[in-house]
């Protein structure tokens, strides 16, 4: 294999990383039943705070720990919103996304004195695992953020299936009344999904705005995290359909960019995560209702 | 107690409605109507570096003609809307509108206001009235001449363009910049990516990943065409060791050590002298600001090139390539294509 194609490998887990950590977090709170369509706004609220937090330490992985943090937080509003007072999670969700986009323009101002674009040499952005002594291809050069991404994939299929409290959360999605019949805190299993959902956006924000580029700009989640809510609704709520999903869309961006250079209208490239995702949606349902008519 | 405050503000709105009242009525007591400016941006001005230029270049035209001058900034299309009925009440000298966001605003509004004078910059409603004077710029001029660093400084001969969009506009900082560069090195070659989405003026992720994709074929020099992605694009040159092309403004010190030049946008300049034409009584029409008229340029010809923080300062032959180059575009010698007319 030639050095071009494992750049478009790495170029297809670069697109993908920010997708799939919030996709991790809108799975789990799928998993315990509530529909978490707040990624979007998360995501950049988490790149916003990495870069905050970064340009003030020098730290990159203070920044990592402080997007962590701040969107935990963030998500605190949606899941005291939701669980607690009862509203609708869909309209708090919403409310968020939008807050999310003007609260970091705002802050951006505020803290930072311009609007657009926010780059600086203070700004610290996370290593390349080359850099940390790991130089293989394809991860060569991501951010150590990129295999944790992938590990935990597989941590959170072996904990949905393997344990004793991944088994209850998926009984307290799954059947509602059942679970609270048989004594368990479903209101705190919510809580807590919600909040870890937060915990992996603000990853999923760090390594967009620390690891697949070293700066902030408005606005800069564009879509990546709507994108992991459809991965969320494509997998069945199961982790490796998940990351299935995810590199999909990875794959599709991609291979977008490079056949644009092939000749593709920018148009017709840009147009393919849609397509795909228009596809997968349609095929999915399909299999649904063959696989229900065959049971 | 709570009622004061708005029987006060009804009290002043109605003096100022009596006031708008006699200025119509023309009476020969009243002083004539003082010379001002209104400018309407598309967007909070904030660090909009072409924007602030904007309003530098009314400002600056204000000063010099003893005018007054006010800003209106607009947040979306319904308050450019907004703002530009608020501006014809005041009833000033001339309104200002900035970009193409005003294209359809002024395709109506100075039918419907005959007596008032407007001025579009950088870019000019389609059916333009004759109290609309409109400011455009020969960006391909400007993106020849970068073109001609990029073909000079280029040692792999592979140059590249990350475009937000694939638009006919926006050609103009492409097809151009890469004739600039065949004029000097033939064998160059040009290729042009986007970079889309649902953000594509501000998604730098994805105008990074756009310049990847061309250094990894070994393009070495990529001129930066994606507004707010262009950070991105000096990422990617920054690792790969390759150089990039600001654009609109002087972008080297973004990224210091990797900007070649940037591709400028001169609209105080311009825009300067489209209102002191419009004072001056030489209303309407559509002024072009090319090369000649210094309404575009590269930092390679200013005198503030060794404090510019752009590399190119460092190949004097490169400048003085430029330099003539620009001299013979201007006396006519080279004629830059302009993709917009294609």
């Amino acid at each position: 294999m030639n050095i071009f194609e494992w750049s478009f490998l790495s170029g297809v887990l670069t697109a993908t990383a920010p997708v799939l950590l919030a996709a991790l977090g809108g799975l789990l709170c799928q998993v315990a039943g509530v529909f978490n369509i707040a990624l979007e706004g998360q995501l950049l609220w988490g790149a916003f705070t990495a870069v905050v937090v970064s340009d003030a330490t020098g730290s990159a992985w203070a920044g990592v720990a402080g997007a962590i943090i701040a969107t935990v937080l963030f998500s605190g509003l949606l899941s005291g919103a939701s669980v607690r007072l009862k509203a609708d999670p869909i309209v708090v969700a919403v409310g968020l996304n939008l807050l999310a986009l003007g609260l970091t323009a705002f802050l951006m101002r505020q803290i930072f004195g311009s609007g657009g674009t926010y780059s600086s040499p203070d700004l610290a952005g996370l290593p390349t695992l080359a850099e940390l002594g790991l130089d293989i291809p394809v991860l060569g050069p991501q951010s150590p953020l990129v295999p944790l991404a992938l590990l935990l994939v597989v941590a959170m299929a072996w904990w949905l299936t393997r344990t004793r409290s991944g088994l209850r959360l998926r009984g307290a999605g799954q059947h509602l009344e059942a679970a609270e019949a048989v004594g368990l805190p479903v209101a705190a299993y919510r809580h807590g999904v919600t909040l870890a959902a937060g915990a992996l956006c603000g990853l999923a924000g760090a390594q967009l705005s620390l690891g697949n580029v070293t700066l902030f700009s408005e606005g800069m989640s564009a879509g990546r995290g709507w994108i992991a809510v459809v991965a969320v609704m494509l997998s069945s709520v199961l982790p490796y359909r998940l990351l299935l999903a995810c590199l999909l869309f990875g794959v599709a961006e991609a291979f977008g960019f490079r056949l644009q250079g092939a000749g593709l209208p920018q148009q017709a490239a840009d147009a393919a995560p849609y397509v795909i995702t228009l596809v997968a949606l349609v095929l999915a349902a399909v299999w649904r209702r063959r696989s229900h008519e065959h049971a | 107690m709570r009622k004061t405050p708005t029987i006060a503000a009804v009290a002043l709105l109605l003096s100022l409605a009596a006031c708008g009242g006699g200025e119509t009525g023309g009476t020969a007591a009243e002083a004539p109507p003082a010379k001002s400016i209104i400018l309407i941006t598309p967007n909070p001005v904030g660090t909009n570096s072409f924007l602030q230029l904007g309003v530098k270049g009314a400002e600056a035209a204000a000063k010099e003609l003893g005018a007054s001058f006010k800003l209106y900034e607009s947040k979306d299309p319904t308050s450019i809307a907004q703002n530009v009925d608020a501006a014809v009440r005041a009833k000033p000298t001339v309104v200002v509108g900035i970009s193409f966001s005003f294209d359809d605003v002024f395709n109506t509004v100075p039918k419907a206001n005959p007596g008032q004078q407007f001025l579009q910059v950088d870019s000019c409603a389609k059916d333009q009235a004759p109290n609309l004077s409109c400011v455009s710029f020969k960006e391909h001029e400007a993106a020849y001449l970068a073109g001609v660093e990029a073909g000079l400084l280029s040692t792999s001969g592979q140059i590249g363009v990350v475009a937000a969009l694939d638009t006919p506009f926006i050609h103009r900082w492409i097809e151009p910049f890469f004739e600039g560069a065949k004029s000097v090195k033939p064998e160059s070659a040009g290729t042009p990516l986007y970079v889309g989405g649902s953000n594509p003026f501000s998604d730098p992720a994805r105008a990074k990943s756009q310049a990847q994709t061309l250094t990894g074929r070994g393009v070495d020099v990529i001129a930066a065409a994606a507004s707010g992605g262009n950070p991105g694009v000096f990422e990617a040159v920054a690792a790969s060791g390759g150089k990039a092309f600001g654009v609109d403004v002087n972008q080297c010190a973004l990224s210091p050590g990797n900007v070649i030049d940037n591709v400028l946008k001169n609209v105080d300049v311009a825009e300067n002298a489209a209102i002191k034409e419009i004072f001056n009584g030489k209303a309407g029409g559509v002024k072009v600001y090319g090369l000649a008229e210094g309404g575009v340029g590269v930092n390679a010809l200013g005198d503030d090139l060794a404090s510019s923080g752009c590399t190119v300062a460092a190949s004097p032959d490169v400048v003085a390539k430029v330099k003539q180059t620009r001299d013979d575009i201007v006396a006519g010698k080279i004629t830059v294509a302009d993709p917009l007319a294609g």
